[in-house]
């Protein structure tokens, strides 16, 4: 689905923040997190449709939804992690559910069961993960068995457990993977099934607003219409096809939480004084903990952008895509999350202040829907296939075009991102010489720092756009300083780690050090310092004390 | 009845920003809203329209962003939205400002309320609403908490400096809202939003609503800005030593300075 | 200007219409009379298109004949027989600040009263610097209303063409000041805190953005060049007991009709009691140094011999020392006095938050260090416990 224009987007964001400002402040998070405590009457009310109906976003219209875009749907995670993590997941855990209907389900389910969620207000789970099945589904063990009358299937009884289902114990309405005679298939089923129950909500590092259950299927009895797509063994592929776009979400989960806490630490470090002056002077201070975490993260907000817009555009798939996404923006939410704390000390490290929850509870995002290191896989997998379709190419080509953006505009750090992309590619065709991804250590490597030199190409080519996208806080010249510290820092990690990475495992490496272009990437790092000085300067002119 | 709410958008104020060295105001980044006391005439309309089945028009006057805040009066329940914008308009002052607004309800057609909040949080001037009645000769009731309707009647609880009034008017009458203290702010539904799309909703430049050039802009403002600077910084306190009598004579003579207790 | 052509046919559907009456049917022709404020009403009306209203071009005015500073005198809401109505003391605060614009233009500074009835008011705004008081006595005056009061003032610049006209910046006078440069097409500039002469303009000076950024404002090219002041702000002369003002008694056909809004019922309330926190105009703050509940307790006498509200840190609260409605700060209430006065708050972050908007801080701190006093006006290193005694003993006897 396309998304919708910029001023609609924005009301409905503008109602969720409204939302949460009157009905959920931090004193009653602190509360329910305290108590590991599922808020049912709040995501009742933030469903329900003359309220808000957050939900509906992911609805076609026809089906009494307002049919939200990626980019849309983007925006609304990142403003949910705002506000609290584990009630986002709860959102996000509908948004899933609902996923292999919109992909998979047949006109008459869609009808029915998209029609009832839109209506009713149904709180949805996602029914996947197992004991022994988690990003690898191969080893599903819940199966589906024909119940046959009349010599026609008429259902299925399905049997067998899921764990850490996020609504697990609340929700109206599951989609269950199971093991069906065809191949794994969805199979929808409602809470009040003979045979069907939830175990005992998970006792969380983080997240605790938000319910996680194991599920208990004992021969449960669902009718053959509740097989979606009506077609056993779809179910893989039905589960594949929409891991680009939920992964975005998550990826703005981790955006969102992570901006949030940096944007608490900015607005601190302004009132706190320390040796004669406030934190937010000190370059000891927003050097470390402020600047590049939040740098980080713009990279990682161009990157779900520009993913989110493809997938918009109507690109399938893009699983490589919504990857690097969430890779990016996960690991740098939680390292922002956790400087964050620091950057408050004392304080920082008490409940008084949200930070310290914060950094709880965005630890999740880099685990569920994939977990870094199958991320890591991911990446690298996708990217070293285009390297050797392309014969080595496929980084010296897009280092090609940001030459070209950098010709344009050569305030966008596009030239670093250049250097950068040329190293990758100098780095993985030694690999590929030197048989160096038989090392799994070489691959997962190899997979973050794809991570970082795309995201800088994407960042810079971004900040040299003419336009910017509705979600720049920053003015021109202060986000094209982000976007060069960003493609700096990315530039010199590829280099020297990749450089690393090949002396530690192979006998020799001779000419990688002229071919990852050391000098030149040494030589880009000048202006750093000032670069960094105006950009803690613009943080806190965007962010100012409260 | 037919009702017109003029409402504008606003740089959130909480998030206004000041570049130290020009003085100017940096609006990228910040935030922008509905102006909070136009919300509430908003909301006053609608519930008269849900009351009495009335027409609500939102009327707005600025760039094409704040189209936003008309179609949020669109999906908060208006029957039709307005939004005055062209390059004509640009530095309009509160005079100018109410001269084109005063032709937009003519275009508009018959109107028997308008309603305005009491002044927008930008400009704090409230001069825009009285224009605007003064302009379509309509009388006028400022700082009104409440409006009520009754038949033809119309009837007001409105501020007076130390007390309050109820007052009676009959149509055309302009109102301008304060907020009631247990006034909650009312947000769109996501599907209201999305359903606002499918109201009727226009653009109108100057010559649509045959506003003259020489009454608008920086040109047809009477009022011009000379200068803006940021209030002047709070200097370090100034620091006094001395416990019990010393003290407080200190306190008492600071208290006086700043004219807080006579001479 | 307001023309009818040769096209008038008389059918008199402008005449009801008309809300100042301002219209006669003369020789089957319509006429306007003093009382129009070219409100346009008529020119929508009629059939003909007969009426034309003609807008001077700003830059084409000739504002040579414009001189003297007007000042809009404000009387209390009610009075009766027994206890007439008062002038507002902005009123005084305006004449204060229009006597020295006056002298610097080298014009007359004159006060313009509306009233049924005049008592002796000519006195006060004579000691307090006007030169002359146009003064219209008429029953139609006995409150004050929206269309009569421009009406009047209305036709009272356009006789004597004042210079400059300043309004307080009350419900009345922004009730009523926007209504007049409306109709007069000349500029207004709202809630000023300062005014001054500026190469023989009236420079008026006001914050916006909620305060995050001042404005200095300029009507070169319309007069009067008009203002609302800001109450409390002018600092007020001395009266000059002895020195009255010329009265000039202008005469104003009002009619009855011409009050379109009616007052049904009217409540002054005197009662400032029970003021809450958020709308407190000062406010007496202690924290954890106040050591107990009962000393504590010393700052709500404090707080009530100034007429201001008690508040309270995070921890003085933790501590039991006062309620949590009364909790200045991030978890608690966020507040703008004009004057907040600390005693024994170091001033956490999460305090200072809620307070720094304040106009006037006055801290008291035994730690010359504590960071309160980095957004103190005024810092007082000392002990409140021998301070706050003296001074409740000081204000009991000052009263």
């Amino acid at each position: 689905m396309a998304s919708m224009d910029t001023i609609s987007r924005n009301l409905m964001l503008d109602s969720l923040r409204e939302y949460a400002k009157r009905r959920i402040p931090f004193d009653l998070i602190r509360e329910l997190d305290e108590k590991n405590e599922f808020p049912t009457e709040i995501l009742k009310e933030m469903y329900d449709r003359d309220t808000l109906g957050v939900h509906l976003l992911m609805i076609p219209e026809e089906y009494g939804g307002v049919s939200g875009g990626t980019f849309d749907i983007y925006r609304i995670c990142e403003a949910l992690a705002r506000i609290d993590l584990g009630i986002a997941t709860g959102v996000f855990a509908t948004f899933l559910g609902t996923d292999p209907l919109n992909v998979g389900g047949t006109e008459e389910q869609k009808e029915k069961w998209l029609k009832r969620i839109a209506s009713e207000n149904l709180l949805v789970a996602y029914g996947a993960t197992e004991p022994d099945a988690g990003s690898d589904l191969v080893n599903l063990r819940t199966r589906a068995e024909h119940v046959v009358k009349n010599g026609k299937i008429a259902g299925y009884r399905i049997t067998g457990n899921k764990q850490w289902i996020s609504n697990g114990g609340v929700a109206d309405m599951h989609t269950i993977l199971a093991l069906a005679p065809g191949g794994p298939s969805w199979f929808i089923v409602e809470k009040h099934m003979e045979g069907f129950s939830a175990n005992k909500h998970e006792d969380k590092h983080g997240i605790r607003l938000s319910n996680t259950a194991g599920l208990s299927l004992d021969n449960v009895y669902v009718p053959a219409e509740n097989l979606i797509g009506m077609e056993e063994g779809k179910g893989l592929l039905q589960a594949q096809a929409v891991f680009g776009y939920t992964r975005v979400m998550v990826a703005a989960f981790g955006l969102g939480a992570g901006a949030e806490a940096m944007e608490h630490a900015i607005r601190y470090s302004q009132q706190r004084i320390q040796g004669g002056g406030p934190l937010s002077e000190k370059q000891g201070y927003t050097h470390k903990l402020i600047v590049p975490n939040y740098v980080r993260l713009e990279g990682a907000r161009s990157y779900i952008e520009y993913t989110a817009l493809r997938l918009d555009s109507g690109e399938h798939g893009l699983q490589t895509e919504g990857a690097i996404a969430k890779y990016g923006a996960s690991e740098w939410g939680n390292k922002a999350a956790d400087d964050a704390i620091q950057a408050l000390g004392g304080y920082g490290y008490t409940k008084d202040f949200p930070v310290e929850k914060i950094k709880r509870d965005i630890k999740i995002t880099c685990i569920y829907e994939g977990t870094s290191e199958v991320l890591e896989m991911t990446i690298y997998r996708g990217r070293w296939q285009e390297h050797l379709k392309s014969r080595g190419r496929y980084y010296l080509d897009m280092a090609d075009r940001l030459d070209e953006v950098h010709a344009k505009e050569p305030k966008a750090g596009a030239h670093a991102a250049a250097l950068g992309l040329r190293a990758l590619a100098a780095v993985l065709e030694e690999c590929r010489v030197q048989k160096l991804t038989r090392h799994q250590h070489v691959t997962f490597t190899l997979g973050r720092l794809i991570c970082a030199a795309e995201t800088a190409a994407v960042f810079s080519t971004a900040a040299a756009a003419q336009k910017y996208s509705e979600t720049v806080r920053f003015d021109r010249e202060g986000w094209q300083a982000m976007a060069r510290v960003f493609a700096r820092e990315a530039a010199l990690k590829t280099a020297l780690e990749g450089l690393a990475l090949v002396l530690g495992s192979a006998d020799a490496a001779v000419n990688l050090s002229d071919a990852v272009n050391m000098e030149a990437i040494q030589a880009e790092q000048k202006g750093m310092i000032a670069d960094m000085d105006l950009v803690a300067q613009k943080l806190k002119q965007t962010f100012k004390a409260k | 009845m037919n009702i017109v709410v003029c409402v504008k958008q606003v740089p959130d104020s909480t998030e206004v920003k000041i570049n130290p060295e020009t003085g100017h105001l940096i609006r990228a980044g910040v935030p922008s809203i509905i102006n909070p006391y136009d919300h509430f005439a908003l909301q006053s309309a609608l519930e008269l329209k849900k009351k009495h089945n009335f027409r609500v028009t939102v009327v707005s006057m600025g760039p094409p962003q704040a189209k936003s805040v008309v179609q949020m009066g669109m999906a908060l329940g208006a029957d039709e939205g307005i939004l005055l914008s062209d390059m004509a308009f640009a530095g309009s002052d509160t005079w100018s400002t109410s001269y084109a607004l005063a032709k937009a309800v003519k275009k508009i057609g018959k109107t028997d309320m308008i309603f305005c909040g009491m002044q927008a949080i930008d400009g704090d001037t409230a001069q825009t609403g009285p224009g605007v009645a003064q302009q379509l000769g309509m009388p006028q009731v400022t700082f009104c908490e409440h409006v009520d309707v009754d038949g033809r009647r119309i009837i007001a609880r409105k501020l007076i400096d130390g007390g309050h009034e109820i007052v009676e008017a009959r149509p055309p009458v302009l109102l301008t809202m304060i907020m009631h203290k247990d006034y909650v702010p009312r947000y769109p539904s996501f599907l209201a939003v999305n359903a606002s799309l499918k109201k009727p909703f226009h653009t109108w430049s100057a010559s649509d609503i045959g506003a003259e050039a020489q009454f608008l802009g920086l040109k047809g403002s009477p009022t011009q800005v000379d200068k803006i600077y940021p209030p002047p910084q709070r200097e370090k306190a100034a620091m006094f030593s001395g416990s019990g009598q010393e003290g407080m004579a200190k306190i008492l003579q600071i208290m006086k300075s700043e004219h807080f207790l006579d001479e | 200007m307001i023309e009818v052509s040769n096209k008038c046919i008389g059918c008199n559907k402008c005449v009801p219409v008309c809300p100042f009456t301002a219209i006669n049917m003369v020789d089957k022709k319509a006429v306007m009379n003093e009382a129009c404020t070219l409100c346009g009403v008529c020119v929508q009306i009629c059939p003909v298109q007969a009426i034309t209203i003609t807008r001077e071009e700003a830059s084409a005015r000739d504002l040579s004949g414009y001189r003297g500073v007007w000042v809009y005198v404000e009387l209390s809401e009610t009075g009766d027989k027994a206890h007439p109505k008062k002038t507002k003391q902005v009123t005084f605060e305006l004449l204060s600040a229009g006597r020295r614009l006056a002298d610097e233009l080298g014009e007359d500074l004159c006060a313009v009263l509306l009233t049924d009835k005049n008592h002796n008011y000519e006195k006060e705004l004579g000691a307090y610097g006007a030169d002359k008081v146009y003064m219209v006595e008429h029953d139609e005056l006995f409150e004050y209303n929206t269309d009569i009061f421009s009406t009047v003032i209305v036709s009272l610049v356009t006789r004597h063409k004042p210079s400059i006209m300043l309004y307080g910046a009350t419900i009345q006078g922004r009730d009523l000041a926007p209504r007049v440069a409306s109709t007069l097409y000349v500029g207004l500039t709202a809630d000023c805190t300062a005014l001054a002469i500026k190469d023989g303009l009236l420079l008026q000076s006001r914050p916006a953005f909620g305060g995050n950024i001042m404005a200095d404002i300029l009507a070169p090219r319309s007069r009067p060049q008009m203002s609302t002041v800001r109450p409390n702000v002018m600092k007020m002369n001395e009266p000059v007991l002895g020195r009255s003002a010329l009265v000039v008694r202008e005469a104003a056909k009002l009619d009855k009709s011409l009050r379109r809004v009616k007052v049904l019922e009217r409540k002054i309330s005197h009662d400032q009691g029970g003021v809450k926190i958020e709308n407190a105009g000062i406010i007496v703050s202690g924290g954890r140094g106040m050591k107990t509940r009962e000393k504590f307790k010393q700052l709500e006498e404090l707080s009530k011999l100034l007429g201001g509200v008690v508040g309270a840190s995070r921890a003085a609260v933790d501590l039991g020392f006062k309620e949590k409605a009364h909790q200045v700060g991030q978890s608690g209430t966020t507040v703008s006095p004009k004057l907040y006065l600390s005693f024994g708050i170091s001033g956490a972050v999460q305090h200072i938050v809620g307070m720094k908007a304040s106009d006037v801080i006055v801290a008291v701190n035994k730690d010359a260090s504590a960071p309160i006093f980095n957004v103190a006006k005024y810092g007082i290193v000392g002990d409140v416990h021998e301070i706050v005694p003296k001074l409740i003993e000081a204000l009991k006897k000052a009263k």
